[in-house]
């Protein structure tokens, strides 16, 4: 079977299943008794190890079955978990990453075997338990046991194989093979709900059962279970030498299979069923009918429909008989959102200049305008949406957080915990898969630097364990990630110190800087050592390359910092890297773009309302003192306003600061698609980027927070 | 073979004028030659940086080779082209020229080395002197003209 086309999923799925070990067996080492999530740590081991099997990474199987064997053991109370035990599972889960990253890359596992991790998986194994086949035997036994309770339960409503119809042929060879001895048995195949290859797997059922038995019929038929015309389950009558629990036990090793039921199935059985049930097996082979016509046809939900009446005709033997609406999703390739992302810009560019023509025009039509305020309503959702599809929560990247914090706390020597909310926050996919190596950087520092040993935080009267809060939320048309610890802080006077030792600043310049610029000093290139943000060195450095990272990304990152009471790292991302609301100012004779976002309100305010403070000018707004900014000095135009007029000022907000921006004209609020204006501009802070106009021409975007 | 060799060595160059002399680009790097049109001035950038343009939705920055060389400032005429380069370290750019001229094919022994020497700023960018039909042409070195970091 060619697995490559399932590679890609394989990779994902994989990492979704390590993830969720990671923090499973996070949270196994604060409840070592907990069944449910021993439960769910075989399900992702067991899980993985079939992926692997069937894509054919031996050596990753071969590490996967032994975890397997020892959550085995654990689940049945065998082994009981220990400290060390939690480690080398924790070996092996990178061990795993290793090979995913390797298959990533060349398609291949890599040669490690990875013997030591194996061998101390077998000395748990062996070292917990020396009867291992009988607790093996007792777990079938319990299963069975189980599974007996729930079919009497259910009373054989799951024993879909006793609904296949026999045509006369199957019947004889049915016979054929008892009359020689053989068994003939009936399975049920329930598939999980949330699998993505349903065919692949009864693909995979079908060559399981094959090795011990012949398949004589199968429901829905063979063609139907390829094409994957079928809801969660499959039933298949068989011939086999093997007892069926052999069988059952062949196909549920396959992964991703909810359930498989099996039994003895006699021949006759069905004819006395059948003789009972005649009109309604009638009635259903009319509506089967019905069913298969229209599965034929392009309509899916026509199919959906016909399902959903045969499964009403039989309700009566099937309490549920199957989910419609299993959630249905497409993965799509990065690029083709790309792709999609910008042909929206370009239908927003060409709809704002049919704005623009329009205007100009002297248009007198109103339905022209009605026309063009619905253009301009279905684009701005078009953009939406499509932006909804790019975003991402950040949970994929803060998953592995408690973990790194967990390896932090052994390797460090310090107790901490780390408590994060909003993992829930969404954001555009490229910078979420950017975003994980600052974040990281700045856990790190917290863990490292910030906090303080268990002795000097007892001293000063800190609970032992040191704490460490990650927080994302959504603030206007930004992201904001917090990293906050109760640790020591920074510093000021030794960070000055360790500047001048670098000769980063000279100490005469130390003298005259205030808190917040000693604190900036620890950004600046040559504050560190490292170049990579990716170093693990854990010695602190870098920071510059988080800086660097996060202003890629259209970001900054601020830091406020008490001395002994500990310091939080602010990180604010734009929501969107492509197209925003924007304000369209006049200044002189330019035209410039305000990002929406930012602008908190806009005043008029005359002449006399400005103050100097300090010899800056100043305004008092409803009881605030915010600096003003003439924009035409900054960016060296002469105005065209007369001194004495009053004064429009835009109010930006940066955190908690604000700033007063004047302006000489408003334009308007206008749907803006943000160009690169490429590298060979970049000296310039104040302008964020350049957008192309209505009528061609390109505008600027004004970084507000680079203003203030 | 002797075909080959000679097709090897030669090359092409767009003959552009900057005041009264005549300049090549090497035509490898061209992308583009379109008319003057408005420059948006971007604030706080080198003086012969002299802004951006709209060219089919790509926001491209427009330099004056002029300024760069020391020359006299641009005078803006109906002849007045903006010449889009490609270039491999720093990406798209335009630089405004006074006259767009003609193309010409250069063999290599047309093309004269010219020694570092010189005292004028302006030869400073140049890589070399062609010579084609009696006139004499100064080959813009570009990576020297668009320096990699602005």
């Amino acid at each position: 079977m060619d697995v490559s086309q399932y590679l890609e999923i394989f990779l994902d799925e994989t990492n979704e299943h390590l993830q969720n070990l990671n923090t499973q067996i996070l949270s196994l080492e604060q409840e070592p008794d907990n069944m449910d999530t021993i439960n769910e740590i075989f399900r992702a081991a067991h899980s993985l190890k079939g992926m692997a099997g069937t894509m054919g990474y031996k050596r990753m199987q071969a590490l996967t079955h032994d975890m397997e064997n020892v959550f085995s053991e654990v689940r049945n109370g065998n082994i009981t978990v220990k400290a060390n035990m939690i480690d080398i599972i924790f070996q092996c889960l990178d061990a795993l990453e290793e090979y995913n990253t390797n298959i990533r890359e060349s398609a291949d596992e890599g040669t490690n075997d990875n013997e030591h991790l194996i061998k101390q998986l077998n000395d748990i194994l062996n070292g917990g338990n020396g009867e291992n086949g009988e607790a093996e035997k007792a777990t079938e036994a319990a299963e069975a046991a189980k599974e007996n309770v729930v079919e009497t339960a259910e009373d054989n409503s799951n024993k879909k194989w006793l609904d296949i119809k026999l045509g006369d042929s199957e019947r004889n060879v049915l016979n054929e093979a008892k009359r020689q001895g053989k068994n003939i048995y009936g399975i049920t195949v329930k598939v999980h709900e949330s699998c993505i290859l349903k065919a692949a797997r009864a693909f995979l059922v079908f060559k399981a059962v094959e090795e011990t038995s012949e398949i004589i019929v199968s429901s829905p038929s063979a063609q139907d279970i390829e094409d994957e015309k079928f809801d969660l389950d499959f039933s298949l009558i068989i011939i086999s030498d093997s007892p069926i629990d052999t069988i059952i036990q062949a196909a549920k090793n396959v992964s991703e299979i909810e359930d498989v039921l099996g039994d003895v199935y006699v021949v006759e059985q069905v004819k006395a069923a059948k003789e009972v049930k005649t009109t309604e097996v009638k009635e259903e082979t009319v509506k089967t009918e019905v069913a298969t016509a229209q599965a034929t046809s392009p309509a899916a939900s026509a199919t959906a429909g016909a399902q959903a009446t045969t499964a009403a005709g039989k309700s009566d033997k099937k309490p549920v008989a199957g989910k419609p609406g299993v959630n249905r999703t497409v993965r799509v390739d990065i690029e083709k959102l790309d792709t999609l992302m910008n042909l929206v810009s370009e239908l927003i560019i060409a709809k704002n200049s049919l704005v623009s023509a329009s205007a100009t025009e002297n248009n007198t039509n109103s339905e022209v305008f009605e026309q063009i305020e619905y253009l301009e309503s279905v684009t701005t959702s078009l953009h939406e949406s499509v932006m909804k599809v790019r975003m991402v929560p950040i949970e994929s990247v803060v998953t592995k957080f408690p973990r790194m914090i967990r390896d932090l706390s052994k390797k460090l020597n310090k107790k901490m915990e780390l408590y994060m909310s909003g993992e829930e926050t969404e954001l555009d996919r490229t910078v979420v898969d950017e975003i994980g190596d600052p974040l990281m950087h700045l856990l790190r520092n917290s863990a490292d630097h910030g906090l303080e040993s268990a002795a000097v935080r007892k001293e000063r009267g800190k609970p032992e364990v040191g704490s460490i809060f990650l927080d994302a939320y959504q603030d206007g048309n930004n992201v904001v990630i917090e990293v906050r610890d109760d640790g020591n802080g920074i510093d000021t006077q030794a960070v000055k110190k360790k500047a001048i030792d670098r000769g980063v600043i000279t100490p005469e310049q130390a003298e005259n800087m205030n808190e917040k610029e000693i604190i900036d000093l620890l950004f600046s290139a040559g504050f560190s050592t490292a170049k990579e943000v990716s170093d693990v060195s854990g010695r602190g450095v870098g920071l510059d390359v988080v800086k660097s990272k996060i202003e890629a990304l259209s970001g900054e990152v601020e830091v406020k910092s008490k001395l002994g009471e500990g310091s939080t790292w602010i990180i604010r991302l734009p929501l969107t890297l492509a197209i925003i609301q924007a304000l369209m100012v006049d200044i002189g004779e330019e035209k410039y773009a305000i990002s929406l976002g930012s602008i908190q309100t806009i005043e008029d305010i005359s002449v006399s309302d400005v103050k100097l403070v300090q010899n800056k000018e100043v305004i008092n707004l409803r009881g605030t003192v915010i600096p003003l900014i003439r924009l035409n000095e900054i960016l060296d135009i002469p105005s065209k306003k007369d001194s004495q007029d009053n004064l429009i000022v835009v109010i930006v907000k940066k955190g908690d600061k604000l700033a007063g921006l004047v302006v000489d004209e408003l334009i308007g609020q206008q749907e803006i698609v943000i160009k690169s204006m490429g590298k060979y501009i970049n000296k310039c802070k104040i302008i964020s980027g350049a957008t192309i106009l209505g009528d061609g021409e390109v505008a600027l975007i004004l970084d507000a927070n680079a203003l203030i | 073979m002797e075909e080959l060799r000679v097709a090897s060595e030669t090359t092409q160059f767009i003959v552009i004028k900057l005041g009264d002399e005549q300049y090549g680009i090497d035509i490898k790097y061209i992308d583009n030659i379109v008319r003057m049109q408005h420059i948006t001035r971007v604030p706080k950038v080198a003086s012969y940086l002299k802004g951006v343009i709209n060219l089919r939705g790509e926001v491209i920055p427009v330099m004056s080779i002029r300024i760069k060389m020391g020359l006299k400032v641009d005078e803006i005429t109906k002849s007045s082209r903006i010449i889009i380069l490609k270039m491999e370290q720093q990406g798209t750019i335009g630089v405004i020229v006074d006259e767009v001229k003609e193309v010409v094919t250069l063999e290599a022994a047309q093309i004269e080395k010219v020694a570092y020497d010189s005292k004028d700023e302006k030869d400073n960018f140049i890589s070399g002197i062609g010579k084609y039909e009696g006139g004499l042409i100064s080959l813009l070195d570009l990576n020297l003209v668009v320096p990699e970091n602005v």
